[in-house]
């Protein structure tokens, strides 16, 4: 008897921290396509971030706007939100993390600038570009950029195809694209093909952070 | 009684440590965009869970695209909804952790954790539907208002949570310090007495499902009049020593009136989940907004599911407590108001918790 209540107890108990510990789980997902913008003297003055929501988000986020043709909306329409958008992502320090040569690097960028949404009527999606200026350009020879959310409200993932850009980058520059591990996860059920495009955004865990890697010997 | 002491104590420890963990991760949630976010991995059993829903609620989008045309990709639909509540209920605000602290701080019938887990998960569906019908149906509102409505509601959800709890706290402190007292003082002579075996009315006929204690009701009289209905389908919660103090709040409610677990179902079930409200507005975006209602209550029962398992086992857990302090004297008791007390802390933590943000429910509105 006590040997049971205690193992029930104890089941509760796990359940309960098991699940409670998983803090969120998605409901917007982000497809990534990052530039990385350099000065003619070889540093790094911003990240260029191009956010594609995905199309649950994107008619959640686009409800009520005001549209002069239906099914779509211009990049004036959809100023107001994405006004919106990066003033609240400040909060959120942007979800973009530096660091260079290995060193974290905090509080390192100012306000975005030329920021807009864009609205894609065929595939429903809307995206949301903005620049991140570094508050001093850097020069090093090792930059990551990762980019995530702790929280995990929002999986971030890199776009299939040409995920990252480097703009006027000195010739010696490389650059590595790293995807969230997801070797806890081995993906056995496909439900369609959907997935198979969006396997990084089903990386959870520990590393979900999608990080660039800049290297400039 | 050494052991004894130690059980209770375990029990105790192994509530709070529930709350404990929920605070864990609200410090490292907090720990800042630097810290604390590789050395919580998320694996096993939790990680499945996330990875899976996550799935599911990605399919969710294509099925309902695929249902304008196809009518069986509605039944997928509807298939897929179920299966992502089931797998939905393992996030946080949804009232599972509220749900079975409430079920171990009271006295309650498996069948009634059930009804409260499934009152509570389709009020939650309710409250999605309701809203995006009246704010983006209705009068056209943008997401930013949606936001800002649910904003309140969950302060509003979150703040009945931390009264609730309060009020556990309360009526089973009271429980504690009592049985403690008890125990200093020796203990009393019904509970002390192995002997009262036998039941005294007819109402015992019934099925006990767990409570196999002994009932003496002429040797510790309690107050039938103020609301102790022993209907057929209730299992009586009278303890020994259950009545040797004055009745309780509840108590007086009537063991099985809904009145008692009300409170729980609106404090967990007002607040709808944002991936509920997404499908709703996509729903009705691409002119299917049927198909997100119903996609919205299959999600809820599916969700109701989850909870009502876990419900069940907490109403397990305390039925096992209260048999195994029925055959020990004070101590029992003791262990088992501890076991109260430290649930309905867990309550009331949870609800402070999620109401300073510290502990991460759910968020939307921010793009």
């Amino acid at each position: 008897m006590i040997q049971r209540f205690i193992s029930v107890m104890a089941g509760l108990a796990c359940i309960v921290a098991a699940t409670g510990r998983v803090d969120a789980h998605p409901h917007v997902w982000v497809t990534m396509t990052e530039e990385l913008l350099y000065a003619a003297d070889g540093s790094v003055t911003g990240v260029r971030h191009a956010w594609a929501f995905d199309d649950m988000f994107s008619a959640f986020a686009t409800q009520g706007l005001e549209q002069k043709t239906k099914g779509t909306f211009t990049r004036e329409e959809l100023a107001p939100l994405a006004k919106v958008n990066v003033e609240s992502l400040k909060e959120y320090a942007y979800f973009t993390y530096a660091k260079v040569d290995g060193k974290r690097r905090k509080d390192a960028f100012l306000d975005p600038i030329d920021y807009y949404l864009d609205y894609d009527a065929k595939e429903t999606v809307l995206t949301l570009h903005f620049t991140l200026p570094f508050k001093t350009p850097v020069k090093a020879k090792a930059i990551e950029i990762e980019v995530y959310d702790p929280e995990f409200f929002i999986d971030f993932g890199f776009a299939e195809k040409d995920p990252v850009r480097l703009v006027s980058a000195p010739a010696p520059c490389t650059v590595a694209v790293e995807k969230p591990h997801d070797d806890n996860f081995p993906i056995t059920l496909r439900l369609d093909q959907a997935f198979q495009t969006s396997e990084a955004n089903i990386g959870m865990g520990a590393n979900f952070a999608n990080r660039i890697a800049v290297n400039c010997p | 009684m050494r052991l004894t002491r130690c059980i209770a104590m375990a029990a105790v420890i192994l509530v709070l440590a529930v709350a404990a963990d929920a605070l864990a991760t609200a410090a490292s949630a907090q720990a800042g965009p630097f810290g604390a976010i590789h050395s919580a991995p998320v694996t096993g059993i939790a990680g499945w869970i996330l990875a899976k829903q996550a799935l599911f609620y990605r399919a969710l989008s294509g099925l309902i695209r695929a249902s304008k045309t196809d009518g069986s990709a509605y039944w997928g639909l509807m298939g897929i909804s179920f299966i992502y509540g089931i797998f939905h209920a393992a996030g946080p605000g949804h009232g599972k952790a509220v749900i079975s602290s409430y079920l171990l701080a009271n006295e309650e019938t498996w069948r009634r954790g059930i009804a409260l887990s499934f009152a509570s998960a389709l009020l939650q569906a309710l409250t999605a539907v309701v809203i995006v019908a009246v704010a983006a149906v209705l009068i056209g509102a943008t997401a930013k208002v949606m936001g800002d409505t649910v904003r309140v509601i969950e302060v509003v959800s979150y703040t009945l949570i931390v009264l609730l709890g309060a009020r556990l706290i309360w009526v089973k402190g009271r429980g504690f310090l009592h049985a403690l007292r008890t125990v200093r003082s020796g203990p009393e002579p019904a509970a002390a007495e192995p002997a009262d075996a036998h039941h005294v009315h007819a109402a015992d006929a019934h099925c006990h499902h767990h409570d196999r204690s002994h009932h003496d009701h002429a040797a510790q009289p309690h107050d039938h009049a103020l609301g102790h209905h022993h209907g057929a389908d209730e299992e009586e919660d009278v303890l020994p020593w259950g009545h040797a103090h004055g009745p309780e709040p509840e108590e007086l409610a009537g063991p099985g009136g809904w009145r008692r677990g009300l409170s729980a179902i609106v404090a967990v079930g007002l607040r709808p989940c944002s991936g509920a409200i997404i499908v709703l507005i996509f729903a009705l975006a691409q002119g299917l907004f049927w198909a997100g209602v119903a996609s919205t209550f299959v999600m809820g029962v599916g969700t109701a599911i989850t909870v009502a398992a876990i419900a069940t086992l907490a109403v397990a857990a305390k039925a096992m407590a209260k048999r195994f302090a029925a055959t020990r004297n004070g101590y029992g008791s003791l262990l088992l108001r501890g076991v109260e007390v430290g649930a309905a802390l867990a309550v009331m933590a949870f609800g402070v918790l999620m109401l300073t943000g510290t502990m991460a429910s759910e968020r939307m509105g921010m793009f």
